[in-house]
């Protein structure tokens, strides 16, 4: 639901040092307890199973709020404040999708995605593609769809982390990348998911607190939303307009790429072959949206926030949006809440990159090798091997350019969503749906998401305002996916496996 | 409610899907309208936008149906709560767009908010979540998931795999390596 590349591209701006003792302290005591939850973790991680989908063993409570911690990325707390401190209210259509999306996944994808998974043993999402349609080829283009989005995702993560890193512990921007990479792949590789579960268990939890006592904070020093919202209608009414200062056609299109999008990300999709139970999935939504909701005071208080408190004169005015996080949790809030807050946008990254660097290893060790019609023989070596080298590309990735990573960073939200959404969630519900349309889907996506990205970023031509490569994508690939599906509707009976066809009608 | 099915092609086809794999074109179909309209030399029309208010909700709803959508037994009770939250979409999306900028220092607020920013905030924000997850929950058993389903899955896929453990020696994923 978050746009965790896009965004966090927006932490390689510096942050302010917060290297204080008691902001070390905590920081400190952070990283002790990822790593004591991760020798854990590795003490249970058997077999492959294991190391890509906790053997399918995690209860209803510790999946949701790991899959809370991995969609919501370190974006929700620098970024995205800073992003309505520049653009008011018109920032919020990224996150008001949070109110449908959680329902409209389990509706479309957990049950169906669960129960592939308990008739076939699937352990990726590719793997999900290739059973419905019965098509090594489509699996392998999705995968290899996934693993481009995950090379720009990892770079942006792995920078974000030394940002944070940095900002804690004052130690460079390029060791910051090494340690948070470091620390991340020490519990990816040994523990694989199911490290990455429980730690995502304990960043979630500390992402949730430190969220609400700054929510609770900023009403209290600015005497209540009411309060707030006089102070910036006062100065800048258009700030609290239902689109801010965006066009509502690029608020309608935030809303739109973030809800129907979420379909397609695999690093929260992935999760529901993970829950022990099936039946458990009854109050996964309802207990997902309301984390969500928790994590999120954040991203609006601090965002409405922090603007009040600069027009009314109570700030300092910012060098630039990004430091509306930063400039109030050092200029007014307690320091313990700040150092509790940086540790929550350091736990952010990690939980977000430690799941991109599992589903990519998976990719690798599995989807690609069985496109090709070969099996890798010991798949959790290779995994954890595999596990290795990503992290440490992408951390070498991140020490290249600003710009560079900034790129990479900007299309993976929407290249998940282009090729997935439609092959993926759509297929799994319409019989109809055909390998070709799914092929072709895949490749509009991919295809469509890197032209537009790429030719915008080198500024061959500019976007009008409101309409992004992502929405063009997505629109895309669905009008393909189901204009193919139609042409070759004669071939979709032919593709349906009968636990497959049953899983589909249930 | 039942909803008359048939094979078609050897694919099942039901009314309440196909009705709503139509919608979800459409609604696509709106918004890929729209957005081809904003390339126009003169600048975005002030259409644009309402294709989008328009079909951001039905594509939601249309898929949310699809998935919904249990065999031949189309949505049953949650007809109500997905038609809610649609039209709250819409009227919300709707009332952003037609309501006059009129926020000001003396606007009366909505639970400290403007009234179009409540409307956005409060109701497309907040609404569908007291309503969705609820509905999900309260019709879970009967509309998405039973035991049996899960025992109806779990035979299946062992005869699955006992039929491919004939002819390829092993299962797929299930492999203990350490």
């Amino acid at each position: 639901m978050i746009e965790s590349g896009r965004i966090d591209a927006l932490l390689q701006v510096a942050l302010p040092s917060a290297a204080q003792p008691a902001v070390i302290t905590v920081g400190l005591a952070y990283f002790a307890v990822v790593v004591a939850i991760s020798i854990w973790a590795a003490r249970r991680t058997r077999t492959a199973s294991d190391f890509f989908v906790a053997g399918k063993g995690i209860g209803l409570i510790a999946l949701t709020v790991a899959s809370v911690s991995v969609s919501v990325s370190g974006f929700a707390f620098i970024g995205g404040p800073g992003f309505i401190y520049a653009v008011g209210l018109g920032a919020m259509w990224i996150v008001l999708p949070a109110a449908v999306t959680n329902v409209m996944g389990a509706w479309v994808l957990a049950k169906r995605m669960r129960l592939l998974g308990e008739a076939r043993s699937l352990i990726t999402v590719p793997d999900a593609i290739g059973a419905r349609y019965r098509s090594p080829a489509a699996q392998g283009l999705s995968a290899v769809a996934i693993l481009v989005g995950i090379v720009g995702y990892m770079a942006t993560n792995a920078l974000a982390m030394g940002v944070v890193i940095n900002a804690i512990f004052g130690v460079g921007l390029g060791w910051g990348i090494w340690i948070g990479m470091g620390v991340t792949l020490a519990y990816s590789a040994s523990g694989g998911i199911l490290a990455g579960i429980y730690n995502d268990v304990f960043q979630g939890t500390l992402m949730a607190i430190a969220s609400v006592l700054v929510f609770l904070f900023v009403l209290g020093f600015g005497g209540g939303l009411g309060d707030i919202s006089r102070v910036i209608l006062s100065h800048d009414p258009a700030f609290l307009g239902p689109w801010g200062k965006l066009t509502p056609l690029a608020a309608l299109s935030f809303f739109f790429v973030f809800s129907m999008g979420s379909l397609g990300q695999p690093q929260a999709v992935h999760k529901y072959y993970m829950l022990r139970d099936p039946l458990q999935l009854k109050w996964y939504p309802l207990l997902k949206t309301l984390g969500l909701v928790l994590v999120l005071l954040l991203y609006f208080s601090v965002g409405v926030g922090v603007k009040a408190f600069v027009l009314n004169g109570r700030l300092a005015p910012l060098t630039s949006p990004d430091q509306a996080t930063p400039a109030l949790l050092l200029s007014v809030t307690p320091i313990i809440l700040a150092a509790l807050v940086f540790s929550g946008i350091a736990a952010a990254t990690m939980s977000a990159a430690n799941s991109f660097i599992n589903i990519g290893a998976a990719i690798v060790t599995h989807d690609l090798p069985v496109a090709f019609g070969k099996r890798v023989s010991n798949e959790l070596r290779w995994g954890r091997a595999m596990t290795i080298l990503i992290a440490v590309a992408a951390a070498i990735t991140a020490q290249q350019s600003g710009a560079m990573v900034a790129f990479l960073g900007i299309f993976g939200w929407g290249l998940f969503a282009s090729t997935l959404v439609p092959a993926l969630a759509v297929g799994l519900n319409w019989q109809g749906a055909t390998r070709a349309g799914a092929i072709a889907s895949i490749a509009t996506g991919l295809i469509v998401t890197l032209a537009l990205e790429t030719t915008a970023y080198r500024k061959v031509f500019t976007f009008p305002a409101g309409v992004t490569a992502s929405a063009v994508a997505m629109v895309s690939s669905f009008l393909v996916f189901f204009v193919v599906s139609w042409l070759t509707r004669r071939s979709a009976a032919a593709e349906l496996d009968p636990d497959v066809r049953l899983v589909m009608e249930l | 409610m039942t909803d008359p099915a048939r094979s078609q092609g050897g694919v099942t086809v039901d009314l309440t899907r196909r009705a709503s794999l139509v919608a979800l074109f459409a609604g696509i179909a709106a918004i890929a309208v729209g957005y081809a309209a904003a390339f126009k030399s003169a600048g975005t029309p002030g259409w644009a936008p309402w294709l989008l208010a328009l079909g951001i909700p039905v594509a939601l709803g249309a898929i949310m149906v699809l998935g919904a959508a249990r065999g031949r037994r189309g949505i049953g009770q949650l007809k109500l709560p997905l038609a809610f939250v649609v039209v709250v979409l819409v009227i919300g999306f709707g009332a952003a767009l037609a309501l006059p900028a009129t926020e000001g220092p003396l606007s009366q607020l909505w639970l400290g908010m403007p009234a179009r920013a409540a409307i956005v905030i409060y109701g497309i924000g907040l609404l569908p979540i007291i309503v969705l997850p609820v509905a999900y929950a309260l019709t879970f058993e009967t509309q998405t998931l039973s035991a049996e389903d899960v025992e109806q899955v779990r035979a299946l896929g062992r005869r699955y795999q006992s039929r491919n453990e004939g002819t390829e020696g092993t299962s797929r994923n299930d492999v203990t390596h350490d």
